[in-house]
């Protein structure tokens, strides 16, 4: 069954206007920062790219405890299904930092920490997939991925604090100083935000539901 | 029982001498490489060296890896040990311990040939320089010896294992290569104590993690 039904589709029409919304408030409603204008307002996109990636990783973790607990293959699909987004929204942060990169340093790439943690998570989950893949057994797979998805979780901070220390005289994020900016840029900000949790959830809700599906078709 | 473990890890390692020897020869055909590839004065070299030794250590350590774990797979070795009454974690110990000594003892052989051929002065606190390879072997080969449990029955494992280690390593590497480098140019404890910590920290947390997880790995 993967004809949507109403429930479905009233979850995506909120989808679609919440982020038809979020659009329209960075582009019109939103305040133009100093020097930077136009190029600032990729942060609403990138800032919360990132946190959904982040989350979903941090949603990759408590899955696969959950799973290694207790043998339950639908938790198993959860965290495919995580890491699937996580990675998909990788993708969005490592092409959205390099483009507000080249418009505000005049150089696409500097290993910023957060930036460079995040391409480390990036290979990390390609390896993730590709173990996947070639796993063999669907319950050896099923086991070893939550694993795998816990231990890239524990690295995560390991990675940033050694990343930052290594390179110390790398910018820091401007996210830190969003907090000083004009209220308008903020409150776009929590929007976004809010936009693309709403939005990471319903994705995550119909990717798990559509490997359910898979998986009782097997 | 983990006595019993890292015996059979050896005797098995005295026997073929499989996983040392590939190492060995690994690790100086890397060093004909990089000073064929890399032709700068030794002071320029000097700088480069911390890198390129880790990166020599990384790409034998996965060499081993691999050998250590396929061996069981080949003979299939490992479901006999899984069968035995102890707890898992133990193999995970076992693993990871003979692991770091095989790298440490290839290294013995290399490190010589490394400083010779790259025209390199012996740093003054070589003693440190050597606590800290052998830490750092410690740090690569705890998460090593997970990544590779999960590779090791894999299609591909030769080629997975890499794809997972570097990028889960790299904190590790970091450090490594940050304590070497204040090493080789003499600084104080204090200068580079936050790369000490930092792995320390890794190896600790992966070495816990491994024992912990090795269990599932290991789950038939």
């Amino acid at each position: 069954m993967l004809i949507p039904n109403n429930k479905i589709r009233v979850g995506y029409a909120i989808m679609i206007l919440l982020m038809v919304a979020n659009l329209l408030n960075i582009l019109l409603n939103s305040p133009m920062i100093p020097k930077q204008e136009w190029a600032q307002k990729i942060f609403y996109y990138h800032v919360p790219s990132a946190w959904v990636a982040f989350l979903s990783f941090f949603v990759v973790l408590v899955a696969g405890i959950i799973f290694l607990k207790t043998y339950n293959y639908y938790w198993d699909r959860v965290g495919l299904a995580a890491a699937e987004i996580g990675t998909l929204f990788t993708i969005l942060v490592l092409i959205t930092g390099p483009i507000w990169a080249s418009a505000a340093w005049g150089k696409a790439w500097n290993w910023e920490p957060r930036l460079t943690t995040t391409l480390i998570l990036f290979l990390i989950y390609i390896g993730y997939f590709m173990l996947r893949e070639f796993g063999g057994a669907p319950e050896r797979v099923a086991r070893y991925s939550a694993i795998l998805g816990i231990i890239a979780f524990i690295d995560v901070p390991i990675i940033f604090m050694s990343v930052r220390f290594w390179a110390p005289e790398v910018q820091s994020h401007p996210q830190v100083e969003m907090g000083t900016q004009p209220a308008g840029i903020m409150s776009t900000f929590f929007f976004s935000l809010f936009t693309f949790t709403v939005m990471y959830f319903g994705m995550l809700w119909l990717r798990t539901r559509i490997l359910n599906l898979k998986a009782e078709n097997q | 029982m983990l006595t019993h473990l890292l015996k059979k890890e050896f005797l098995v390692e005295l026997r073929s001498k499989e996983i040392s020897a590939s190492m060995l020869t690994f690790g100086l055909a890397v060093i004909l490489i990089f000073s064929f590839s890399i032709n700068v004065s030794p002071a320029v070299f000097h700088q480069f060296a911390p890198g390129l030794y880790w990166i020599m250590v990384l790409f034998i350590a996965d060499l081993g890896l691999h050998r250590m774990f396929s061996h069981e797979k080949e003979f299939d070795t490992f479901s006999m040990i899984i069968s035995a009454p102890f707890d898992r974690g133990l193999i995970f110990l076992s693993k990871w311990l003979a692991g770091t000594a095989f790298l440490i003892i290839a290294e013995l052989l290399i490190t010589v040939p490394f400083f010779l051929f790259l025209q390199l002065d012996i740093p003054v606190q070589w003693g440190k320089l050597i606590g800290i390879i052998i830490l750092g072997n410690a740090g690569i080969m705890a998460i090593g010896s997970i990544v590779s449990g999960l590779a090791m029955r894999a299609k591909m494992s030769e080629v997975l294992l890499p794809i997972l280690l570097f990028p889960l390593v790299s904190p590790n590497i970091i450090a490594c290569v940050k304590a070497t480098t204040a090493i080789f140019d003499n600084q104080l404890f204090a200068a580079w104590q936050t790369w000490f910590q930092l792995m320390v920290t890794f190896t600790v947390v992966f070495g816990l993690a491994g024992y912990l997880f090795f269990d599932y790995i290991t789950e038939e």
